[in-house]
């Protein structure tokens, strides 16, 4: 599965309510480098999709739960354990960053 | 059954897609390996206006794409992985990556270089959003805006007086209290009025609502601190060419770039070098997609040989 784009009522529903473990890319399309990352991050929602959900919010369209959550600069990764934001990197620069930061989060 | 390729390109510019596109239509078994995603320096550049063929420009992250795109129609293959240790003597070189060993008969080094960073935070969420490092690129944007530019050698010095043809003013920001760039370069920036010179200064911190609105600069010797309004930062500090994978193995110049000429031939039998990795007079995306259809064709020589 590819990342999946959450608008803010899934994501109180599924990070929130559910308390599924997500990682969000925080994203917009006129961020240069955020599209850098997109093909692996596309790869690691395929690749993890059975561990965690692979989420992406444009903060064009939720600017507030970017500002929920003080995200200031993009693109920014946060995962989610318990409905809790538990750590995030700002513009990894390769997919194995990416995934290191992921397997912090993972049992 | 282990798998050998007989082409391995480590890096996912334009140089490296080239040397696919290349390998793979002579026939060669080829796989790229990218750490992100295609095109480098390139794709974070939204228009490049000198590769020909593109009267309107083009943007590099989707050049870059289609350069993938074109490869791999002809069978090259790319793997997403970080390459963390190479053992290129040998006829079968080794590269090791955070997904497993990759082997192959030759290998085309492909990392190219990165603009030196200034190594404060927001630098790169800010690029393209009012943090640049090419103002020959980038600086029509900025036309009747208030830009800065950060060093103090040649480039800053060329990229200033540039800027100070297209721009409302230009603060250059340097570290020391005159230029190190040539001579040539001094009495037309003094005679520029709208270049203001700050001395001594390094930028700390950027001010920025969404995208860049200003710069914090202190002075290296008082520790002053000062906010600077601005609409851009071009920072002219120098480039790494991303070569410490190779150094012990591969010859490199004094400043890191690996030594191989027109042929793109290294010191190591079987290993090429393309693209701004290389040492060489012009780093572009056309002098690099040349390296790489080079690059290819000395290494289809070189299995041809060994075989």
């Amino acid at each position: 599965m590819a990342a999946k784009a959450l608008r803010t009522e899934e994501f109180n529903k599924i990070v929130l309510q559910d308390k599924q473990l997500t990682v969000v890319d925080y994203w917009a399309p006129w961020c240069v480098y955020c599209r850098r990352i997109e093909p692996a991050y596309e790869k690691i929602g395929s690749e993890y999709g059975d561990k965690l959900l692979v989420a992406k919010v444009n903060i064009d369209e939720e600017p507030e739960l970017a500002e929920k959550y003080q995200v200031e600069t993009i693109p920014t990764l946060m995962v989610f354990k318990d409905g809790e934001p538990v750590g995030h990197i700002v513009a990894p620069d390769s997919k194995a960053k990416i995934e290191s930061f992921i397997g912090e989060h993972l049992n | 059954m282990e798998h050998i390729y007989d082409v391995v390109i480590i890096g996912g510019g334009p140089a490296g897609y080239t040397a696919a596109l290349y390998a793979a239509r002579a026939g060669r078994d080829t796989v790229i390996l990218e750490k992100l995603s295609a095109g480098g320096q390139m794709a974070t550049t939204a228009q490049i206006d000198n590769y020909p063929g593109f009267d309107e420009g083009v943007d590099g992250f989707e050049l870059a794409m289609k350069m993938q795109q074109q490869a791999e129609r002809f069978g090259a293959k790319t793997e997403l992985a970080e390459v963390q240790e190479v053992k290129l003597a040998g006829e079968v070189k080794e590269i090791t990556t955070d997904s497993g060993m990759i082997k192959g008969r030759t290998v085309i080094i492909a990392t190219g270089a990165n603009p030196r960073k200034m190594g404060i935070a927001k630098e790169d969420s800010l690029i393209g959003r009012g943090v640049g490092y090419c103002a020959h690129c980038d600086g029509m944007f900025y036309r009747g805006k208030t830009v800065a530019v950060v060093g103090g050698g040649n480039t800053a010095a060329a990229d200033a007086l540039l800027l100070s043809r297209i721009c409302e003013r230009v603060h250059l920001v340097h570290r020391r209290e005159e230029l190190r760039a040539t001579k040539i370069y001094h009495e037309p920036m003094m005679q520029a009025e709208n270049i203001k010179f700050h001395w001594n200064a390094k930028v700390v911190d950027l001010t920025e609502e969404g995208k860049v609105t200003g710069m914090v600069l202190e002075n290296v010797k008082t520790g002053e601190k000062e906010t600077v309004p601005c609409d851009g930062v071009f920072v002219s500090i120098g480039r790494e060419p991303a070569t410490e994978l190779f150094a012990g193995q591969i010859d490199l110049d004094e400043s890191g770039y690996i030594l191989a000429d027109e042929t793109t031939r290294t010191n190591i039998p079987g290993v090429f070098a393309v693209g701004d990795v290389r040492q060489k007079a012009l780093r572009q995306v056309v002098t690099a997609v040349a390296d790489g259809a080079v690059a290819s064709h000395y290494a289809d020589e070189y299995l041809a040989e060994q075989a």
